[in-house]
């Protein structure tokens, strides 16, 4: 029983990282179509906001959260006037152009900050354990959970009740007659962009005091992300949010067994059959074609 | 169209006969040896050209068929090595660090030349067919498509780092034999290495240039501008992109094959991203649409690199500057070089055969009309 619970717990925890990481990308790409390959390297940032912050501030990585998310939003909110809203009519260029991007942010952070690792240390009221069912499991690691649900919950509500919500839900089914109807679909896109690099450095600052941060990080989290989003169904928020539980259990369960790399494969191996038999994601509720 | 034709043979023609008489000008093995590289990644391009270019098949994993083909040479010779660089019972050194008692079945079959020349162009070959039979066949196409080529590649690069006992791991696999093949000695800084490898990308070029020019490679093209229309025309359009995906991986796998011989190593960062972001750069920066362009362009942006990374503050910046001509090149130039001089020699009025210029084709931009359907 403790070892059934703590394997949940482990992959739980394994999910909400994946689903803090993949919210910003799906929501990106299911409203606007952008693959941002620059998305890790926004994770990137945030961490190494989070380190910043604690090293010459004494800021501890909680309270640094909002400053991270709106620095980042910015950087989201600049990169798409500058670059991004040019490409959106070639959708293979918008991965090229957001690569270099990326490139470019990861060697600026190596020049300036180091190539080492760096650690961020845990906030100090939540550095404990808890107990549950029998199982112990690291106090942050629940809070990140929970933090990952509430963003969720957050985004979702804003998307399903709010009037820019509407707006997107309306852009995204068919930008040309959304915009006769009197919607700047070019200010709803880098709203959003800004809004899904937000939470990219959100994730981030919230990952570092887990991982240790470096230029390169970026890399693998995208790639993750990415498998949620196809598993998860594009254009479907509920799906990233059900794709992410999957591949965090699932990843928890097959690391037991072999090595995390191993358990990366399979997992990719997974989808690329799961995508041959049901390209439209696991959990895509229909599919307009 | 078939004047056309002969004037892009001709001038096809010249280059390799250019790239072919460089030894004849340089004598210093150091240069040849890098010169000797950048034909390597000149081969890449073509490969990345081929599916990005005429196909429409963006794939950001261009290294992960590299890197196999890599390995299959590098195992190859690492079993052809004397026996003082390997360990008791012929086994190669690292398997001996990592107490492997005897040779790995995959290693087996490397003993035989033939079997390792022809692993390292169809193993490759074999491999993208088979995924590529998984993301077309499933009509995975665009950015999605090109997502799961860079995933791939990720989780490729992490097994051969962490398969340490077969692979050489973190490492990779060093201290090769020299390669010999049909008598002949190919010492990794010496001008017959150069001519196999020039050679090799003359006949990779010349055959890349036939298939974008049959009936396939038109077909292909059309996949890329319009790929429902050519569904409907009964065409088996997931066939196609498979065929010239694996065509392109097996032009990866030579190129790979033949930088191990000029490295005398082979390493996971073959398999890595910063290797596959350059090769879309070297065909960006060159010109998707133009074999040649894409070939020219690898070898002069790496030439330049290897240039200014003589001086240390330049090796520093360059992947900063590199990202951002990129960008620049995404945005204003999609054609890349090739495509700004074609553009311009049309602009030349009646100049030399202006009536075959008018005749050229119009700028495919098949994404810029409305989009009132929904799908993308």
């Amino acid at each position: 029983m403790d070892f059934v619970v703590s394997q949940i717990l482990t992959g739980l925890s394994l999910s909400s990282i994946l689903l803090l990481v993949a919210l910003g990308l799906a929501i990106i790409y299911g409203v606007t179509g952008v693959i941002n390959l620059a998305h890790g390297e926004f994770v990137m940032l945030g961490a190494y906001g989070a380190w910043l912050l604690q090293t010459q501030f004494g800021w501890n990585v909680l309270a640094s959260l909002f400053v991270i998310f709106l620095a980042i939003a910015l950087l989201g909110w600049l990169l798409e006037a500058t670059v991004i809203r040019h490409l959106y009519d070639r959708p293979l260029d918008t991965i090229l152009a957001t690569w270099g991007l990326g490139v470019m942010i990861q060697q600026i952070v190596r020049l300036t900050a180091g190539g080492e690792l760096r650690y961020v240390q845990m906030p100090p009221g939540l550095s404990g354990s808890v107990d549950i069912l029998g199982a112990t499991d690291s106090a942050y690691r629940l809070f990140v959970l929970g933090v990952a649900l509430g963003l969720f919950a957050l985004t979702w509500s804003i998307y399903r009740y709010t009037t820019f919500g509407l707006k997107l839900r309306a852009i995204t089914q068919n930008r040309a007659i959304a915009s006769s109807f009197g919607i700047n679909s070019g200010q709803a896109y880098r709203a959003t962009f800004a809004y899904g690099a937000g939470i990219a450095g959100l994730a981030g600052a919230l990952i570092s005091p887990l991982k240790s941060v470096s230029p390169e990080m970026g890399t693998t989290y995208v790639v993750d992300a990415f498998m949620v989003v196809v598993l998860g169904g594009v254009q479907s928020l509920m799906g990233t949010l059900a794709s992410s539980a999957v591949l965090g259990e699932a990843s928890g369960l097959l690391a037991y067994f072999s090595n995390d790399t191993i358990a990366k494969a399979l997992v990719l191996v997974a989808i690329v059959i799961i995508i041959r038999f049901r390209p439209q994601g696991l959990f895509a509720p229909r599919v307009r074609a | 169209m078939s004047g056309k034709l002969t004037r892009q043979f001709l001038i096809y023609g010249a280059v390799c006969l250019c790239i072919l008489l460089v030894p004849v000008v340089v004598d210093d093995a150091f240069l040849l040896n890098k010169y000797a590289r950048y034909l390597v990644f000149g081969m890449l391009a073509i490969a990345l050209s081929l599916s990005w270019g005429y196909a429409g098949i963006l794939n950001l994993g261009q290294a992960t068929t590299f890197g196999i083909g890599s390995y299959c040479m590098a195992m190859f010779l690492k079993l052809k090595t004397v026996p003082v660089h390997t360990g008791s019972e012929g086994l190669p050194d690292f398997m001996v660090w990592n107490n492997v008692t005897e040779l790995p079945w995959i290693w087996v079959p490397f003993q035989s030349t033939t079997f390792s020349l022809l692993a390292g162009i169809l193993l490759p070959a074999l491999f993208a067919a088979l995924l590529g039979w998984f993301i077309f066949g499933g009509r995975i196409a665009g950015v999605y498509a090109a997502i799961i080529t860079l995933a791939v590649m990720v989780v490729a690069n992490l097994i051969i780092i962490d398969q340490q006992s077969y692979t050489g791991g973190f490492n990779g696999i060093t201290d090769l034999a020299e390669f010999s093949f049909l008598g002949i000695d190919f010492d990794a800084y010496s001008a017959s290495t150069y001519y196999l490898v020039a050679a090799s990308l003359t006949v990779t070029l010349f055959l890349a240039l036939a298939v974008s020019r049959s009936k396939t490679g038109l077909i292909l093209q059309a996949v890329r501008d319009q790929e429902e229309r050519v569904r409907f025309f009964g065409y088996d359009v997931a066939l196609y992109k498979t065929f010239v995906f694996a065509l392109s991986a097996g032009i990866a796998g030579l190129a790979g094959m033949l930088y191990t011989i000029v490295m005398e190593f082979a390493s996971p960062t073959f398999l890595g991203v910063p290797l596959s972001l350059s090769i879309v750069i070297w065909v960006a920066v060159g010109g998707r649409q133009s074999l040649i362009g894409a070939m020219l362009g690898a070898i002069l942006v790496t030439g330049v690199q290897g240039a200014l990374s003589e001086s240390e503050a330049f090796l520093e910046t360059w992947t900063l500057i590199m990202g951002g001509l990129f960008v620049l090149i995404v945005l204003l130039m999609p054609k890349g070089l090739a495509g700004a001089i074609e553009a311009l020699v049309r602009r030349l009025p009646q100049a030399g055969n202006g009536r075959s210029a008018r005749h050229t084709e119009p700028d495919h931009r098949p994404e810029t009309h409305p989009n009132l359907g929904g799908t993308q």
